[in-house]
């Protein structure tokens, strides 16, 4: 059976084609093509510029696609698309384009939750069976098990989604948005040496991540390192001890901090939040095995950081590479492949698509 | 006769035994603080005016607290005995403890700890130099005794506890009922948290 | 994967190295460790909490969440033996852990910060509700006696809740698994169920502090309650349907108990955290 799968939620249009072969054996990436809509530094993407960006490339990439996979359109089965959740002007351009196709082709619909498609390619890629799920990205930050046929959220953010504010800092900073803020952050990061005091707010299983923001984004104006780069001078001078989150704590910058000394402890601090988050739902549901989904997934500190929680707990995380990290189409072909199986269909008049869309909304017909 | 009991504490090193003696009657504490404020070694004991101590447990809490505080190489004071006093402090002002919970010149009745930080120190070496060294009535070192001593009012009051038990609920609500032993257990919670900030 | 090797927890933080016998360990959440032992004499039991450090993370933000967390628990704690609330007691307490200043050394990622709590003898509620669900499932009905004592049995949960909240403590993470029956005769807790009877009997004490926070507001105090109807809900089926006497219990306990109730249905119509429980 195969399927195509069109993903856009976000600024990253993705079009996957999926083989799962009758015979039962590894379902085969046919074809994973995307294109990202890059938005200049210090500006962050718009719903209406993005939704643009996705009309005039999906048909290119659908050709793509189809190309590199050596098929035609009657070997498609199914044509699945991202229901949500996500931006609401690119999610409908991807969702008109997918009814567009399924009217044209004669191919039945499967609406995908994104959330779903990021955990199902994710487990498909590692090989692992039944892990704990942190799912990272500009959208989402969710600690996810899978319990009685659903992917049930344990943990989530109370406001903004970890990406986003990596890459609002990163906007604060001028950092380029190519190939993405975060994998920027990343880089800047690994020069950084200093950990400047950030609040630290976690509630049991949740995180909130606006407070972090603003007070980075404070430290920065405060130590004139907001803006491009070259036009800041950065002569060592000690400074007083400049506390983040007016407690006394022993973590209190002694020489004043660098950009990169920002992006590391901006990194050092929400990567622990996500660790701790993630930990207490292991220890919840009782598993050793986490699974890193979503964009800010490829950070490899954040990897790192999980490697070393899961073997102090004698488990093991798994991690996949940017191309099925980062939004793409192939996990929505996977994902939609594996309900269509079970014989779910989006008849055409509910091919609608939608902002909110709970992962644990979705009935995961397709697992013991 | 000597009243001097040894004690091992659960969680010390086997060799680090604590020796206490009570004595009641006291009639040199202006020259045992003397000892102290001069600094003569051989009369390096914490001494603790017992009417400031509620129990055993009370006074076993401030070793415990300043023994654990030694062996982290984290001593406020000079010394793990001088630790003992201070340790009994909810506040970390040294010189106040001293005044509050050590020995003044008008002690009677008088706590002393000695602890085993060197192989020197056993009971028998401490039990001889308190027999000649201690004008007082050795009396044991027990909840019963410290109950006859102890002056509760003054406790609660360098405690910061004076309100104890006034805005409990009714007992239905599964509240303390015995005041004394939720007396002893809050003492015991502001030793534990001296110096948190 | 390759399965987990056997798990050695890793070695106590001083002094109870020193520790003849060794402290047994009772549980190993996500942040701590709950070790039996006893403190200052061979006889007295105590409950011993290590919040060990977690390599992941930086040692500054280390140090500084691990001394956070267990200055928090330890205030909590400390606060509600004063206000005469049923918890376990502060005994002792080291917010440093193995580490600055430690003459001994030691290498990083051992130690920890460190709590010891007064023991509390009896069964969770947990445990003395699943005997008495058996118990009535056996019998095939609940008789009026029964009912009453369950009843009796929840109010005196909702009263201890109430007295928690009253005191400007949430807890956090309320289960019944975090709530102890203390028997009003000790070491009666275990010989139940032979005489036909589950004892409820005794006082309710809350445990485990590691989530808790000083909040007198309506908003945290419902969110303990929700969780533990949640709690109820998913865990006690047969016992479920007296929840309501656990709120009644709760209600006169204190003053502020009405506005906080009153929160607690705002909280139940967003189940926010509906899916999230169990």
């Amino acid at each position: 059976m195969i399927a195509i799968g069109l993903e856009g939620s976000a600024n990253k249009l993705g079009v996957g084609i999926m083989l799962h072969p009758n015979d039962g054996s590894t379902p085969q990436v046919l074809a994973n093509i995307r294109h990202t809509y890059v938005s200049p530094p210090g500006e962050g993407f718009l719903p209406k510029d993005t939704a643009r960006h996705h009309r005039s490339w999906v048909v290119k990439l659908v050709r793509k696609a189809l190309k590199e996979a050596r098929l035609s359109v009657q070997d498609v089965d199914c044509i699945c698309y991202t229901k949500g959740p996500g931006m609401g002007a690119p999610l409908q351009s991807v969702a008109v384009a997918a009814r567009m196709l399924s009217l044209l082709w004669g191919k039945e619909l499967v609406g995908v939750n994104h959330c779903v498609g990021h955990i199902e390619m994710g487990r498909l890629i590692t090989g692992s069976t039944n892990p704990v799920v942190l799912y990272v990205s500009g959208g989402n930050t969710q600690v996810i098990a899978y319990s009685s046929q659903r992917y049930r959220i344990f943990g989530e953010t109370l406001d903004i989604a970890v990406g986003n504010c990596l890459d609002r800092f990163a906007r604060t900073l001028h950092i380029s948005n190519d190939p993405a803020p975060g994998y920027n952050i990343e880089q800047l990061a690994k020069k950084g040496t200093q950990l400047v005091e950030l609040p630290y707010t976690v509630k049991g299983m949740d995180c909130s991540f606006s407070g972090i923001l603003a007070a980075i984004d404070g430290l920065a104006a405060t130590y004139g390192l907001g803006g491009k780069e070259e036009e800041i001078a950065t002569p060592p001078v000690t400074t007083p001890a400049v506390d983040a989150t007016g407690e006394n704590g022993n973590g209190s910058i002694t020489t004043k901090p660098t950009r990169a000394d920002l992006c590391f402890s901006l990194q050092e601090t929400i990567f622990s939040m996500l660790v701790e988050t993630t930990e207490r739902a292991m220890a919840h549901v009782g598993s050793t095995e986490v699974l890193i989904v979503g964009g800010v997934g490829c950070n490899e500190r954040l990897q790192e950081m999980m490697g070393i929680m899961a073997r102090d707990r004698g488990g093991s995380v798994h991690a996949t590479d940017e191309r099925f990290c980062i939004d793409n189409g192939i996990m929505i072909a996977q994902a939609g492949l594996l309900a269509y199986k079970t014989g779910f269909r989006t008849p055409l008049k509910e091919s609608t698509c939608t902002q909110r869309f709970r992962t644990d909304d979705v009935f995961v017909k397709w697992r013991d | 006769m000597s009243a001097l009991e040894t004690i091992s504490i659960p969680h010390l090193p086997s060799s680090m035994p604590v020796h206490v003696a009570l004595y009641r009657d006291v009639k040199n504490a202006p020259f045992l603080r003397q000892q102290l404020i001069s600094g003569n070694a051989d009369f390096e004991y914490a001494l603790i005016d017992a009417s400031m101590v509620l129990s055993r447990t009370h006074l076993l809490t401030a070793v415990f607290r300043a023994a654990n505080d030694y062996l982290n190489g984290r001593l406020k004071s000079r010394n793990i005995h001088s630790e003992i006093v201070f340790s009994f402090s909810p506040t970390n002002n040294i010189a106040d403890s001293f005044r509050k919970f050590g020995i003044a010149d008008s002690t009677t009745d008088l706590l002393l700890v000695k602890v085993s930080v060197t192989p020197e120190i056993t009971h028998d070496s401490v039990a001889a130099h308190l027999n000649q060294s201690i004008e007082g009535t050795p009396a044991p070192f027990d909840n019963e005794t410290l109950s006859g001593i102890s002056d509760v009012s003054k406790i609660k009051k360098v405690y910061k506890l004076g309100a104890l038990g006034s805005s409990n609920p009714k007992k239905a609500a599964g509240v303390v009922h015995d005041e004394m032993k939720q007396l002893e257990l809050s003492v015991i919670g502001a030793i534990a948290l001296r110096g948190a900030t | 994967m390759a399965p987990p090797t056997t798990y050695t927890p890793p070695p106590l933080p001083t002094p109870f190295n020193n520790t003849h016998p060794a402290p047994t360990l009772l549980t190993q959440g996500a942040e701590a460790r709950l070790y039996k032992t006893t403190h200052l004499t061979p006889t007295t039991p105590a409950a011993l909490k290590v919040r060990p450090s977690k390599p992941y993370r930086h040692p500054i933000l280390d140090r500084r969440l691990t001394r956070q967390r267990i200055l928090q628990e330890a205030r909590c704690l400390a606060k509600l033996v004063r206000e005469g609330v049923p918890v376990p007691a502060l005994l002792a307490l080291d917010w440093e852990g193995q580490g600055a200043g430690n003459a001994h050394g030691g290498e990083s990622g051992i130690g920890g910060a460190w709590l010891l709590m007064e023991w509390i003898d009896g069964l969770v509620v947990r445990v003395v509700l699943e005997r008495w669900e058996r118990l009535v499932r056996a019998e095939g009905r609940i008789s009026g006696v029964e009912e009453e004592r369950v009843r009796d049995f929840m109010r005196r949960i909702g009263n201890s809740v109430g007295a928690l909240h009253r005191a400007g403590v949430v807890h956090g993470d309320l289960t019944t698994s975090n709530l102890i029956l203390r028997p009003a005769s000790p070491g009666t807790a275990e010989a139940e169920e032979e005489d036909g009877r589950v004892d409820m009997d005794g006082e309710v004490v809350l445990i485990d502090f590691g989530l808790a926070a000083q909040s007198a507001q309506d908003e945290d105090r419902a969110v303990d309650l929700y969780v533990l109807e949640r709690a109820f809900g998913s865990t006690h089926p047969h016992t479920e349907q007296f929840f309501e006497e656990v709120l009644k219990g709760y209600r006169e306990s204190f003053k502020a108990a009405a506005t906080a109730l009153k929160r607690l249905e705002d909280v139940r119509m967003r189940g926010r955290k509906r899916s999230m429980i169990g």
